[in-house]
């Protein structure tokens, strides 16, 4: 047989001669091979190029070519110019090798239509173990092709739209920690504005009673400072140390008294409480240890102020005692610093107990976890 | 402690209310103001024309935040400490900018007084021996310099 693709579609099934299998129509390998619904093409490696010796009407119909124009002729003409190159790599690669191949490549028909091909390939050798041919079937599998395409896009759009998503809430929830930083930032500057006012006007004022009330507002005052230089310095900025805070309070309180025979004793758990409600307990705290250090040792009496936090089940419980002279009825009930603590206790809905006698005071405030907050559900979960 | 000699102290800070509150802490713990600048600008002036023994720094002053290059200048030209005292304390790089240390605003008058006496010791008695401020951070290299933890 010559190599060219013939005209003649008279000699078409003398071509099946170079089968070398059992000649003629009646051959029931080769009938069902040119019969069958599956594309198939026979090509032959130990001619130059390795060309088409065999296409059957499956293959011309699947194609769109005459049987004349492929015979002879390398398979590439299938390839077009959205054929993966990758793809027609491993083909070859394939036929050098003599391995069998099954792949999925983009062909193109005579009119330039491109359908997906799925293609199998396969070396046929002798029973000496040379090869004599390459079979190759291919499948149209255009429609299931295109909705792998389609997956994968709708795949990639819809990682693009989380992405974007996750790109936006980041964005927003970075603008509301500024913000919030920005509003901190306000309010430690006012913080310290106030106390710099009370001190300068206390500077100017000659009246030791009212020195003495600007004084305990500045403590006040300063207390709430200290709350918020806690506040927001962890990034849960929902929730606030208390340990931290009374350690500081209380060294600060003891320091300013001037009081070298007053000492602090802590035992501070690990407590922790909502940052709305910082500011009220931190208040009740200096109160308890202001009125300590200024009622408890009197007269030159030495003494330690104690402070105790702890979170026993479902509640939290701040103590505040001495070891002084016992403070009388008329403190605890009278002063504005007591009606203060009562106010914030109602807020907190907490419990404040007093027990005073000759060894010293102790006041205990117990005060329910709140069961709204986020942390509590969680750790109830 | 009273038998340290006092110290000559720099303020840059951008309020005035403030400013001037701090010079009278100053005063009345025993030391002595050298200037009051407001911006980096003035604030460079002041180091150039005073021997300060420790400059306390805000970040945030009139012409931005600017307190860092403050510290940098001071730390270049001078052999003064410096002390910020900032709202925004994580402003403040991990190497401190050479500075001693951070006190954070709000403090209290007790905070800055015992600032005052800790550096007051780091300065002219090296190490200190006053327990350390409530709400100042201390500069790792000062911490080490000085055998603090």
């Amino acid at each position: 047989m010559n190599d060219k693709p013939t005209k003649s579609s008279a000699h078409d099934w003398h071509m099946t001669d170079d089968l070398h299998a059992p000649q003629g129509k009646a051959d029931p390998f080769a009938a069902a091979m040119r019969a069958t619904r599956m594309a198939m093409i026979i090509t032959d490696p130990k001619k130059p190029d390795n060309p088409i010796i065999f296409a059957n009407d499956a293959f011309l119909r699947l194609t769109g070519y005459e049987r004349s124009e492929v015979v002879g002729s390398n398979c590439r003409f299938l390839q077009g110019k959205d054929t993966d190159p990758d793809a027609v790599a491993a083909l070859r690669k394939a036929v050098e090798k003599r391995k069998n191949i099954n792949i999925d490549i983009l062909n193109y028909r005579k009119d330039g239509k491109p359908f997906w091909n799925a293609l199998y390939l396969s070396p046929v050798s002798d029973e000496q173990g040379n090869l004599q041919y390459f079979f190759g079937s291919q499948l149209d599998v255009t429609n299931r092709k295109s909705s792998e395409l389609h997956a994968e896009a709708e795949r990639e759009r819809f990682e693009r739209a989380v992405k974007e998503r996750t790109r936006e809430l980041e964005d927003a929830l970075e603008a509301r920690t500024m913000l919030l930083h920005e509003v901190d930032h306000r309010v430690k500057n006012n913080l310290q504005m106030i106390s710099s006012l009370i001190l300068m006007q206390s500077r100017n004022i000659q009246d030791e009673g009212v020195k003495n009330s600007l004084r305990s507002m500045l403590e006040r005052v300063e207390a709430l400072s200290t709350v918020h230089r806690r506040l927001y310095q962890t990034d849960d900025v929902t929730h606030f140390d208390v340990g931290d805070f009374v350690r500081d309070l209380v060294r600060d309180l003891v320091a300013a008294s001037g009081r070298d025979d007053i000492e602090a004793a802590f035992q501070l758990g690990e407590v922790e409480i909502p940052a709305q409600q910082a500011a009220p307990v931190a208040l009740i705290v200096n109160e308890l240890v202001t009125n300590a250090i200024k009622h408890a040792f009197v007269d030159g009496r030495p003494g330690t102020v104690g402070v105790k936090v702890a979170k026993p089940d479902g509640h939290y419980r701040f103590e505040v005692n001495d070891n002084g002279a016992g403070m009388p009825p008329d403190i605890r009930s009278g002063s504005f610093g007591t009606t203060l603590v009562r106010a914030l206790a109602r807020q907190l809905e907490a419990k404040v107990s007093w027990e005073s006698n000759g060894d010293g005071t102790k006041v205990v405030v117990t005060m329910p976890v709140e069961k709204g907050s986020p942390k509590e559900k969680a750790e109830r979960l | 402690m009273s038998n340290l000699a006092p110290l000559k102290v720099l303020i840059v800070e951008d309020e005035a209310l403030l400013a001037m509150e701090l010079e009278s802490l100053i005063a009345e713990a025993g030391h002595e103001v050298v200037g009051w600048a407001t911006s980096s600008a003035q604030a460079r002036k002041f180091v150039d024309q005073t021997d300060a023994d420790l400059a306390f720094v805000d970040i945030h002053l009139s012409d931005g935040p600017t307190g860092l290059d403050v510290a940098a200048y001071i730390k270049a030209e001078k052999p003064t400490i410096v002390v910020f005292l900032t709202a925004n304390s994580k402003r403040v790089p991990d190497d401190f900018a050479g500075a001693c240390g951070v006190m954070s605003k709000p403090y209290t008058v007790n905070g800055l007084v015992g600032c005052l006496r800790f550096v007051q010791e780091g300065i002219r008695k090296p190490p200190p021996i006053a327990s350390r401020p409530v709400g100042f951070a201390l500069a790792p290299s000062y911490a080490s310099q000085w055998g603090l933890g």
